[in-house]
């Protein structure tokens, strides 16, 4: 089962172009239906042989143009899907893309959009800045690089947002104390975007929190693996409330194997959205596999039907 | 409304809260039924009436009402194709209903090609009720809505409220965080995704349109109910509630079907009828009061009862 319903299409690379030496964007779109809107900020997953790898959709969302267009670089690591995409994948092929997702969008109560991005973190930015120009809210681009030729889409977006626009390509000392002061100078209600490397984003993270930025202000997106448990274990839970103990086989989740037991269970999604099934956890280590709980209610808590025991646990429906 | 489309909401002996979602494929907001003309066309005579009550938005909504006045189209035209259609001409969108004959013209995101803002011309093409709550940073928003047949509640009173303020009076809703899980579901909603929940009360008369605000007009009907006349006056309400994520704004669209089904009607199906009396008997009062039904509460128990033991006598 595809556990959070996510709608896979096959689609055909239609182009790919190289923007600077080592950045390449790829075109794709699908021969047989329209594919679905999405927003600024989307993502999608690509089925590469190496595994799922993520990319920000940098297409303007208000187009309807029906192709979804990634930009990739080249990071050099053997066996790694940048590489993969850079030298294997060739206009006409096809490759099986998730439908978007977005899990860095637009806050629209923003007075003031602020995207801070370093090298290829740009890409969620050109999808943000295309839906603010038709929406017409204000937002400002501060971009950090090595140079104006390594910089992707350097003279697409000094054309397009001359007024919005900041670059910067000087030492690193120096476009820090830069960007610093940009930060401290902004309006009350402006909304900070982050993207880029780890180390980029959590120092400005940190910078904009000290300066008394709320949390809720600061947002940031950095792709990791996805969570889904690859190889189910079987593990072994105790169940306080009846006092039974029970196997949960490899193929089957915590919540059938409650239910096999007769131990009463609500539940409803069974994908981990909804938190119906949530049992309290007493004793032993547990892989979360889920969108739901909070980090602190992870500590106590589980979704009997997508999270994992190892080894042994203790549990209370 | 007969009782052969009707949404029965009972699946247990006993109610409680529950999120009690289950999502959708494909991810339809919208459904057509039998009455689809009757509803219409009073929605539209409520609309006319009374337009500051029924429908209402704040201007961080325009470009949301618009994302949803496309997905109404589009979604009607692909879920009843005979009925409606939908398409494209350049920069000009055309709607065609057939079912009542009539045209909307528009070019997307442009107010001056429309005369009324956008979610109130869609909804006036829909049975259900459209709500639009805006995905903020600190919660979820009332921002806009068309609200003809609500059951007990105010759309002016309700605009700009956040989620958890807007259900504060239900009772209960708030222990062991209910009401903060529910709207963290509804927060983590996929793109594109639909999720479907019912929820049911009890209406007077079929009587869509209940409105805090005309409380005083139907409210009263409430003292009416007598054992002999519950049958025909008390009707079960279910309302199917759709949630769904609308890509391009990141907001949540909340349609409200509503569906009327008499007691008269409901017990020739004796599977409901036990479910519905297992439910009424053991809900707990202050739900019971603030469903409304404790007034009549003996009353209707009365007539279910009658009504169960003459089957059971039928059945001997």
């Amino acid at each position: 089962m595809n556990t959070f319903m996510q709608k896979y299409y096959q689609l055909k690379v239609q182009k790919t172009e190289y923007v600077t030496p080592t950045i390449k964007t790829f075109t794709f779109a699908s021969e047989s239906e329209k594919l679905p809107h999405f927003g600024a900020g989307s993502h999608i997953s690509l089925k590469l042989p190496m595994g799922k790898r993520q990319y920000s959709l940098i297409n303007d969302p208000l187009q309807d143009e029906s192709e979804y267009t990634i930009a990739v670089k080249n990071v050099g690591t053997e066996g790694g899907g940048s590489s993969f995409l850079h030298h294997h994948v060739k206009p006409g092929e096809t490759i099986e893309v998730a439908s978007p997702e977005n899990y860095f969008q637009i806050r629209t109560e923003a007075r003031r959009h602020l995207f801070l991005a370093a090298g290829i973190g740009i890409t969620p930015f050109l999808s943000m800045m295309a839906f603010l120009s038709h929406t017409g809210q204000s937002f400002d681009l501060y971009y950090a690089g090595s140079s104006a030729s390594e910089c992707a889409f350097y003279s697409t977006i000094k054309k397009r947002y001359p007024d919005q626009a900041h670059f910067y390509f000087m030492e690193r000392e120096q476009k820090e104390k830069e960007l610093q002061n940009v930060l401290r100078n902004q309006c009350i209600g402006t909304h900070i975007y982050i993207c880029g490397p780890s180390a980029f984003m959590d120092h400005y993270i940190t910078y904009c929190k000290g300066l008394g930025y709320p949390d809720e202000n600061i947002h940031s997106e950095r792709f990791r693996p996805s969570s889904t448990i690859q190889n189910p274990k079987a593990f072994q839970v105790t169940e306080e409330q009846s006092a039974k103990t029970l196997y949960v086989n490899s193929n089957q989740s915590l919540l059938e194997a409650l239910i096999d037991e007769g131990i009463t269970v609500p539940y409803a999604c069974r994908m981990g959205v909804c938190g119906t099934c949530e049992v309290e956890v007493c004793n032993g280590s547990v892989l979360h596999n889920e969108t739901f709980l909070t980090e602190e209610e992870k500590k106590e808590k589980m979704l009997a039907c997508v999270s994992r025991g190892e080894g042994a646990i203790t549990i209370k429906v | 409304m007969s009782n052969r489309t009707f949404p029965f909401p009972f699946t247990k002996d006993q109610y409680a809260y529950s999120n009690n979602s289950s999502i959708l494929d494909p991810p339809w907001t919208l459904t057509v039924t039998e009455d689809y003309e009757k509803e219409i066309t009073l929605k539209r005579k409520l609309l006319q009436q009374n337009h500051s009550r029924c429908f209402r938005s704040l201007p961080i909504s325009i470009e949301s009402q618009w994302e949803v006045m496309r997905l109404v189209f589009t979604q009607l035209s692909e879920a009843y194709p005979s009925h409606f259609s939908f398409t494209q001409k350049g920069k000009e969108f055309q709607f065609q209903n057939h079912l009542l004959n009539e045209e909307e013209t528009f070019i997307f995101r442009d107010c001056t090609s429309i005369e009324l803002e956008p979610m109130d011309l869609a909804g006036r093409h829909v049975q259900e009720d459209l709500i639009l709550m805006g995905d903020r940073s600190d919660g979820l928003f009332l921002e806009a809505g068309q609200l003809c047949f609500p059951s007990n509640w105010s759309l002016a009173f309700v605009l700009g409220m956040e989620f958890k303020s807007i259900h504060y009076p239900v009772p209960g809703i708030t222990d062991n965080g209910f009401i903060e899980k529910v709207g963290r579901f509804i927060s983590r909603i996929r793109p594109n995704t639909a999720w479907e929940r019912k929820n049911w009360s009890i209406t007077i008369s079929e009587k869509l349109d209940t409105p805090l605000e005309t409380y005083a007009d139907w409210g009263r009907m409430r003292q009416e109910v007598t054992e002999e006349n519950a049958g025909e006056l008390v009707h079960l309400r279910v309302e199917v509630q759709r949630l769904f994520r609308m890509p391009i704004n990141h907001d949540i669209l909340f349609s409200i079907h509503t569906y009327l089904l008499s007691l008269e009607e409901l017990i020739k199906n004796e599977q409901w009828l036990m479910l519905f009396y297992r439910n009424i008997k053991t809900l707990d009062d202050d739900i019971a009061d603030y469903k409304g039904i404790s007034q009549y509460k003996k009353e209707m128990l009365g007539f279910v009862e009658k009504t169960m033991a003459e089957k059971e006598k039928m059945n001997r």
